[in-house]
């Protein structure tokens, strides 16, 4: 078959098979880390589980490489490059450790990277308005790797002799040099300082292009979490720098060109391909790494859902909409903007960005008059499933509700025999359902939730509590009995928690009166506004 | 949180930071095949040949005027062939041609070898591929060879290369 026969084909256009391997890949990997966050949540709580705060911690590492390196700098010097280092290194004190938590510190900023993305992948937080977020995310671990590799050519070692030539024979086989570069490494003069020089400049410089690239990243969202909490932090920096002070890095033998790399120290972060390198053509090489930059900056496309089951961004009702602004600040996406009204009424009108929207539903719980919202998610619409999930589960006093995040430990129908009422995101869901369950005469309703620094829509399960408990628009009426609402927490992996919380709660329930149902649930006439415009009736 | 679990947190913890620690200084033994190596590398101006004739009047005047060279000139810079005879045993040669998209300019020779350690009789000849009939110039490097016993240690590298000032190949060891 023809290779344009093969492009030309529908599958290929679809990315059919690739969509289906993602898939694939896309399920293993949330099965693991399912396990895992339920393992890190039960020692380290939801507060503290690293794997949480993982794009944090990479910030958190850099902010640590560059105090550490501007030590370092005053150090070293490119025309004595091994013995700078080693001098650095014999100050018991200071260089030594200092230099130690450099290192490590760079490839914990390696592991975290990766759990990060693996992360993201897993929520398929990486097509449409986050593909910009993917694509800058994987620029910026190509950077990053990069500087690191140039910061242990800096140390000029063995493993610098092996890093260097390596990636000299790796440019040498690209046909852009008329002088191979590789001719620098191999013992026919001494390396010259202007190499050095140019290294410690790129060591310098991409760290500059690290930051202007994690701008862009993090450019597209609203409040924007930079760093992790405070005791994470502290207790990341103790660690590393106890190790450092326990375990220094010493130094291997100097690069000796006219030597062969025997046994090295070699960092599996930054030098994992050396070996593989080493024993295949420059060619292989250069087709492996295309091969993983070009699949990763292609997993937007393979995880976009078919035009026809991607969800749709939010929509604004004018007509509701009261200009209140409460949907524009609590859009994690920065997708709403307030614009003037064109309908003859005062003031403003919520005004959704199709090209930001991640269509997360957030702003359908955040308007009171349920005016905003993706479409069949609007508050609206969520009063009407709730009514036909009532008819339909007829929950009794005895029973309670799971009102779940798709994304949460409960699934399925029934949670050790209570109905379940499966909401894409607690975020989004709307306060009048609640309302509703517990008027209809739910003996309590669970709201179970994934942790908050986990929600895959950034700041849903923050925004719940604040209009359950702290009266954030659109908050939980007071006339709701707060005793038969509960909030847990509970990912994938934590079902057995979830089942202690349940047992826990309804033990509570006991103690509460015998819940009544009201016949005639009134809420969402609560929420019409008059049809006629303020101007229109000041006119009249 | 009880008391194990705390345990566990920390001793976790503190094996994840360790683990990080010992990935960091993994000690890795490189093979390299024949664990010693004779590398070849030098850089030279190769010579240019060039076969020229006069133009006729009737071919001066068909050029512009800024153009007429009475001499017209094809050639370039000559290709070199590398030969290396390794204890006796002649390796397949290698042909050397001018780098840059013009083939202007200099031309590089750049092997590594793996051999045994111990020692081998080693012979490179690097000479210029002159077409019959032309003149070679007598200014540039036509020819380049060394020969001679060579001892190497494990993991010794014994680099030949060009000694610019005398314009002979020598021989560099550890």
């Amino acid at each position: 078959m023809m290779i344009s026969e093969i492009f030309l084909r529908k599958d290929c256009l679809n990315f059919r098979p690739m969509r289906r391997l993602t898939r694939v890949l896309q399920k293993a990997a949330r099965v693991a880390l399912a396990r895992l966050d339920a393992w890190f949540n039960a020692l380290y709580t939801w507060r503290y589980n690293p794997l949480y705060h993982s794009g944090a911690l990479v910030v958190a590492c850099f902010l640590v490489l560059l105090a550490t390196g501007l030590y370092l700098l005053l150090f070293y010097r490119i025309g004595s490059p091994y013995a700078s280092v080693a001098r650095i290194t014999d100050q018991a004190l200071t260089g030594r450790w200092i230099r130690t938590l450099h290192r490590y510190v760079s490839d914990l900023a390696v592991a975290a990277m990766l759990v990060h993305a693996v992360r993201m992948f897993v929520q398929g937080r990486s097509w449409g308005p986050r593909a910009l977020a993917w694509v800058s995310g994987v620029v910026l671990a190509f950077v990053f790797f990069v500087c690191g590799w140039t910061g242990y050519v800096m140390v000029w070692d063995g493993q610098a002799h092996l890093l260097a030539a390596e990636g000299a024979r790796l440019f040498d086989a690209l046909p852009i040099f008329s002088e191979p570069i590789s001719r620098a490494f191999i013992g026919d003069d001494a390396v010259p300082p202007a190499f050095f020089f140019l290294n410690l400049f790129a060591h310098i410089a991409l760290p500059v292009g690290v930051a202007l690239i994690l701008w862009i990243h993090v450019s597209r969202l609203a409040r924007s979490y930079l760093m992790p909490p405070k005791p994470l932090l502290w207790g990341m920096v103790g660690l590393f720098t106890a190790a450092s002070v326990i375990w220094p890095m010493g130094m291997d033998a100097p690069a000796d060109l006219l030597r062969l790399p025997g046994d090295v120290s070699l960092d599996l972060f930054y030098g994992f391909w050396l070996p593989a390198s080493l024993s295949a053509g420059a060619g292989w090489v250069w087709l492996a790494f295309l091969a993983v930059m070009g699949a990763s900056l292609a997993v937007p496309l393979f995880q976009r859902p078919p035009k026809e089951k991607a969800p749709l961004p939010s929509v604004v009702n004018a007509r509701f909409c009261t200009g209140c602004e409460q949907c524009y600040h609590d859009c994690p996406y920065e997708a709403i903007d307030m614009v003037p009204r064109s309908d003859g009424r005062d003031g403003f009108v919520a005004w959704v960005n199709d090209t930001k929207c991640v269509s997360c539903g957030i702003c359908s719980a955040s308007c009171a008059p349920m005016g905003v919202g993706p479409p069949q998610r609007t508050g609206r619409d969520q009063i009407s499933e709730v009514k036909a999930f009532l008819e339909r589960a007829r929950p009794g006093a005895d029973d309670v509700v799971l009102v779940a995040c798709a994304n949460s430990a409960a699934g399925g129908d029934f949670f050790l025999d209570a109905p379940v009422y499966p909401v894409s995101c607690t975020g989004s869901l709307h306060t009048s359902v609640l309302e509703y369950l517990v008027r209809a005469g739910a003996g309590g309703v669970m709201v179970v939730a994934c942790p908050p620094r986990d929600c895959w829509n950034r700041e849903g399960v923050k925004w719940l509590e604040e209009r359950v408990d702290n009266g954030r628009e659109a908050e939980l009426k007071p006339r709701v009995d707060r005793r038969r609402i509960r909030i847990v927490y509970a990912a994938e992996g934590e079902s057995l928690r979830l089942a202690a919380e349940l047992h826990a709660y309804r033990q509570d329930l006991t103690a509460l009166d015998r819940a009544q149902g009201e016949d005639d649930i009134v809420i969402d006439v609560l929420c019409e506004v008059p049809e006629v415009s303020v101007a229109e009736e000041a006119a009249r | 949180m009880s008391v194990w679990r705390r345990s566990a947190a920390v001793a976790l913890a503190v094996g994840l930071t360790l683990g990080t620690a010992a990935l960091s200084r993994m000690p890795v033994r490189f093979a390299h095949k024949g664990d010693a190596m004779l590398r070849l590398s030098w850089k030279i101006n190769g010579v240019t040949v060039e076969a020229c004739r006069e133009r006729s009047p009737e071919e001066l005047a068909a050029l512009p005027v800024h153009m007429r060279n009475p001499e017209a000139c094809i050639g370039g810079i000559a290709p070199y062939v590398l030969e290396v005879t390794l204890d006796g045993a002649t390796l397949p040669s290698d042909t050397v041609r001018a780098r840059g998209a013009r083939g202007d300019r200099p031309l590089f020779v750049l092997q590594d070898l793996p051999v045994r350690p111990g020692r081998h009789d080693v012979s490179v000849r690097f000479r210029a591929l002159i077409p019959d009939g032309v003149e070679a110039p007598a200014d540039g490097i036509l020819e380049l060879a060394w020969s001679g016993p060579l001892e190497l240690a494990e993991r010794d590298v014994a680099l030949i290369t060009l000694d610019g000032s005398a314009r002979a190949l020598q021989v560099r060891l550890p």
